[in-house]
């Protein structure tokens, strides 16, 4: 009886984790989704009083609101693309190579992080004023291209080292040159391992708000430093249509990749070798 | 980081003659843009900044000593810490940094809980239900932070689904909206995912013989996960919790949305300090002190990266 016992409460309790985390996870997102279609609200009514979608109109038809989405969809692919160009040969080197400083240089990319994104920003100032990269679409690019190098180098490094050397060898025996096995063998199979960072640095270029905020206000505003505005100056569910469009790459994006991320991709990178 | 620069710069005159030591050259090559990023817009702001601090207001500096109010001078080449007295002798400075603290550790503690109980279900029990909680568990990823802060205000708020909710009963929930509660919620709920990945493929990897020989030798779950489980992952928990803490004690949006005014993170206080009292030196001072404590943290994170490779016989 006591293993009958054991084995009801062993259920209950993965039931009560599994709510929890459901309603901890999901719970904030759908109850904002829900504003965003809501005419009024009272409390304590767990759904709105009436439906609409004229907070849709809203959010269409301001102007301010549509030049952010253009500036989001135009800054955040060049990061990307600057980004792979500077960091993908250097994740090669690191998965490849042995050179004095590797280790250095590999820890030196990730204590960036360790500084508060806040107080960087706040020390980028002077520089960027001595350089006149303030208020500049190359000054937004390089404060969000910051976030992104921890993803785009260590992730793609790890993918790049876990291509078996044999395969590669193989194909030299075979005959093919070295820049094919580069591009047919190595890269091919490292590929996954490049889209996860791509990935993870176009969330965090698309994401970042407090140093775009600082280097572009008031003439380069993105979505979420429009947000920072939104929030303040019209109605909650405004925001809150603003958050679903503002989710949107974010989720295709990571819904393209998912496999790969949960795959191990990701925490594979973030282990120094 | 200058001898190593020294120590190549000597070699391609003979790089010809030794191939390792001019693949050891072309790697550094390759290393070096995303390095030089950082060094000139991390690494020279931050050098620059720890200057600022201490009143040497020369150079690049200039600019910001002129616009900055209370601003401490060095005298000469003797450095000031006025700055760091203003600072450490506010009241609200020492509030900030125990909220900071407090934020951070409570934040992390959910985490690895949370993170830990899905990697131990689908570990030991496996099925459908763990393999949908741990696809629930990475959604945050998917969400921009301003939208994550925002959802869990108003999830939380006087008017929420939280109250909302205890209302039904006749029970009047608490606020957290505007409250620490808020910002370690908020904090908790970002960082998530990426606990989740690391521990879980930490888990995963360990293989399925161990834990069942254990089994068979007649050890209880808790026995499995406390002498098998818990060392076999170690290096990926570190990772997680080190992550996590320096992600959470440093942050800026979540306490800046969901947060109350005061006390309130050093994150947010060092912003306000720069941007609306325009004292950059204490917003300096500040940043610093919080850069020591994640340093603190990252420092851990290292030493477990070297433990294990040291172990696998790497170095």
């Amino acid at each position: 009886m006591p293993r009958a016992i054991s084995a009801v409460l062993r259920t209950t309790g993965a039931t009560a984790f599994a709510i929890t985390l459901l309603v901890f996870v999901l719970g904030p997102l759908l109850w904002l989704g829900a504003h965003a279609f809501a005419g009024s609200w009272t409390y304590p009514n767990l759904l709105p009083d009436s439906w609409t979608l004229r907070w849709w109109q809203t959010v269409f038809t301001d102007p301010a609101l549509g030049s952010s989405v253009q500036n989001s969809l135009l800054i955040t692919p060049i990061v990307v693309i600057v980004s792979a160009t500077v960091c993908l040969p250097a994740a090669y080197a690191f998965a490849r190579f042995e050179f004095p400083g590797r280790r250095l240089f590999l820890i030196g990319l990730f204590a960036t992080n360790a500084f508060p994104r806040m107080g960087l920003f706040a020390t980028l100032a002077s520089l960027y004023y001595a350089l006149g990269l303030m208020n500049t679409i190359a000054g937004v690019v390089i404060v969000q291209l910051l976030g992104t190098i921890v993803f785009m180098t260590w992730i793609p490094a790890a993918a790049f080292a876990a291509v078996p050397r044999s395969l590669e060898e193989a194909a030299r025996d075979a005959g093919a040159s070295r820049a094919r096995v580069f591009l047919t063998v190595t890269l091919r199979l490292a590929l996954p391992g490049i889209l996860v960072g791509a990935v993870m640095a176009f969330l965090a270029a698309f994401d970042e708000a407090q140093g775009t905020y600082l280097v572009g206000a008031p003439d380069i505003l993105t979505m979420p430093t429009e947000m920072y505005s939104l929030v303040l100056n019209y109605p909650k569910q405004v925001a809150a249509v603003f958050s679903i469009l503002l989710a949107v790459p974010s989720v295709v994006l990571l819904l393209a990749v998912r496999k790969h991320v949960m795959g191990g991709q990701l925490a594979e990178g973030f282990q120094i070798k | 980081m200058a001898a190593i620069i020294a120590t190549t710069a000597a070699t391609p005159a003979d790089r010809s003659a030794h191939p390792a030591r001019r693949s050891a050259v072309a790697g550094f090559l390759l290393a070096l843009p995303p390095v030089v990023v950082i060094a000139l817009f991390v690494g020279v702001p931050v050098i620059l900044a720890l200057a600022f601090s201490v009143g040497f207001t020369g150079g690049l500096n200039t600019v910001i000593a002129a616009v900055g109010q209370n601003v401490h001078r060095a005298d000469g080449i003797v450095p000031s810490f006025g700055a760091y007295g203003d600072v450490f002798t506010t009241e609200a400075f020492w509030q900030d940094l125990a909220l900071t603290l407090a934020v951070t550790v409570a934040s992390t503690a959910i985490v690895v809980v949370l993170a830990g109980g899905i990697g131990l279900f689908l570990r030991l029990q496996g099925g459908r239900l763990a393999r949908v909680l741990s696809v629930i568990a990475i959604v945050p990823l998917f969400i921009p932070v301003v939208i994550a802060s925002w959802a869990i205000l108003t999830f939380y708020a006087a008017d929420g689904f939280l109250r909302s909710l205890l209302a039904q009963f006749g029970i009047e929930g608490p606020v957290w909206s505007y409250t620490a509660v808020a910002i370690v919620i908020g904090s908790a709920w970002t960082s998530l995912p990426f606990a989740v990945l690391m521990i879980t493929s930490g888990l995963q990897s360990i293989p399925d013989a161990l834990i069942e020989a254990a089994r068979d030798a007649g050890a209880g779950t808790v026995r499995i996960v406390r002498t098998i489980l818990l060392p076999m992952s170690a290096v990926p928990l570190v990772i997680a919790v080190t992550f996590t803490a320096i992600g959470v004690i440093g942050s800026y949006t979540v306490p800046y949305f969901t947060g109350p005014n005061a006390p309130t993170m050093l994150g947010v206080s060092l912003a306000s300090y720069f941007t609306s009292y325009n004292q950059p030196q204490q917003s300096l001072v500040m940043a610093f002190v919080v850069f020591l404590a994640a340093a603190g943290i990252g420092a851990l994170y290292v030493w477990a990266n070297f433990r294990s490779a040291r172990r696998e016989g790497r170095i």
